[in-house]
């Protein structure tokens, strides 16, 4: 799927009558939604490519919807996850939330709680998406970078003036000169704050940006 | 390990040992509705959610200027079944918190399982757990207090859910088993997939305040005896073998047998 395809709504629900009605609801405010019986069949669905947003059941059987989160945090996965909970449940909610669930509804909701929570759901996906592929295209560029430029990279960001750098690699500070200029324009920066500002948001923590399916989502 | 349940040394007259009996039988049906009182929520809050849900895609369609009658009307429709399956959680919760009904009946074993079907299998899904029922067919039929037997029933399957809880949830069965038994008796069986009955304790198991579980009173299969001895039947234990799993029988005499 390619990064323009439209946001979809994922409805997990053991409960026929309850997908149904979820998907009716959302379908009825122009949400396209897409329904799945169990965490298994949302599973063997699942696309990181695709943008979008989970509605999911905390309580199924075989695989609960808490279950389902860490799996899909153990793949890491963006796609943010509303979890729709009974009135006995609070204590499954609040590990949800703990886990990193975008948030959670209790059974019966008003259609403006689950509409509002939609919306917002969708668009942090959007924003998680955009996010993603500019931290993939920064991280590809530090790839492209040469092991003696990717060193004056490290050293530039921690600030060292040229002619520090020049006595720590045993080079004329001329050629540390070339080397930093080939950095700014492989790295696509304008200036050392922008550089320094793309190697902070790559190294924090979160923006998983090793793991294949993020990277993948990220196309 | 057929220790009576209440060894009798000065018996009381034998109709007090039957209106205590029909009191602690009604006392401990309420706590197992109490127990399963979550799985009951959880259970009705499903047709309210589609319910609530349905209604108000109808009124978004309408207001939008909606003309797919035919979807307007399939969710309408919707909304009455579930509407009824609401009912009939409730009646099913209504039939067992009654005050007991004294009145002894010829009865069918399956007919008895079938209508406490829908509470165990709510209580046992509430709880990750398989239950299945392997109901032989054409059974003898025999005389019982219905709502008694039941409440017996529910409190072996009640017992077993308990059982599991610390078994990971793929491998959390139950099966409750009816089966034409032999000497002229109906069996059935309560079996799980647990860890089984710790041998300390299986001598005085059905003896009253022995419990395993931390809020147990112990008073479950005392009382669950009782009734069943004073239907002229036996319920006994014993392990499922070597997988480990307990195995409750319930053993209830033909109606021209006697009672």
């Amino acid at each position: 799927m390619t990064k323009d395809s439209q946001a979809l709504v994922f409805v997990v629900d053991d409960d026929e009558a309850v997908r149904s009605s979820t998907k009716l609801l959302l379908k009825s405010v122009g949400l396209p939604a897409v329904t799945f019986s169990s965490a298994q069949e949302f599973l063997d669905n699942y696309d990181p490519l695709q943008p979008g947003c989970v509605v999911l059941d905390v309580r199924m059987p075989l695989m609960s919807g808490l279950e389902l989160q860490q799996l899909l945090n153990m793949r890491g996965a963006i796609i943010p996850v509303i979890f729709i909970t009974g009135h006995g449940d609070i204590p499954m909610a609040v590990e949800a939330m703990q886990h990193g669930a975008f948030d959670f509804l209790q059974k019966p909701f008003r259609d403006q709680d689950l509409l509002d929570r939609v919306q917002k759901a969708l668009e942090k996906d959007r924003v998680n998406r955009v996010q993603l592929r500019e931290k993939t295209r920064i991280q590809e560029r530090r790839e492209s970078l040469t092991p003696r430029e990717r060193e004056i990279l490290e050293l530039m960001t921690r600030g060292k003036p040229n002619k520090v750098m020049a006595a720590d690699l045993g080079v004329s500070q001329r050629t540390v000169e070339i080397h930093r200029a080939r950095v700014m324009e492989k790295m696509g920066a304008s200036s050392l704050a922008q550089l320094v500002r793309m190697v902070m948001d790559l190294d924090q923590p979160g923006g998983d940006t090793s793991s294949p399916s993020a990277r993948e989502a990220a196309r | 390990m057929d220790t009576p349940a209440t060894p009798p040394t000065k018996s009381p007259a034998p109709e007090e040992l039957l209106a205590l009996l029909q009191r602690l039988t009604h006392v401990s049906r309420l706590a197992t509705m109490g127990e399963m009182a979550a799985g009951i929520a959880h259970e009705l809050n499903q047709p309210l959610t589609a319910i609530a849900s349905y209604a108000q895609a109808c009124d978004w369609l309408l207001a939008r200027g909606s003309t797919d009658t035919a979807e307007i009307r399939d969710a309408l429709q919707q909304i009455t079944a579930q509407g009824l399956r609401a009912g009939e959680i409730i009646r099913r919760l209504r039939n067992l918190v009654r005050t007991p009904d004294t009145a002894r009946v010829v009865t069918d074993v399956n007919e008895l399982i079938e209508e406490l079907k829908g509470l165990a299998l709510t209580d046992a899904r509430a709880h990750n757990v398989r239950l299945t029922l392997e109901l032989a067919p054409a059974l003898e039929p025999i005389v019982a207090n219905r709502v008694e037997i039941q409440q017996v029933v529910l409190n072996l399957v009640r017992n077993a859910i308990e059982a599991l809880e610390g078994v990971p949830p793929e491998r959390r069965d139950i099966v409750l088993r009816t089966a034409p038994g032999s000497d002229s008796n109906v069996e059935l069986s309560v079996i799980d997939s647990g860890p089984g009955v710790d041998e300390a304790i299986v001598d005085r198991l059905f003896s009253p305040f022995v419990t395993t579980k931390p809020a147990g009173a112990g008073l479950g299969l005392a009382i669950s005896r009782s009734i069943v001895e004073a239907h002229k039947g036996t319920l006994r234990y014993r392990p499922v073998g070597a997988g480990g799993g307990a195995c409750f029988v319930l053993r209830l005499p033909h109606a021209q047998g006697g009672a």
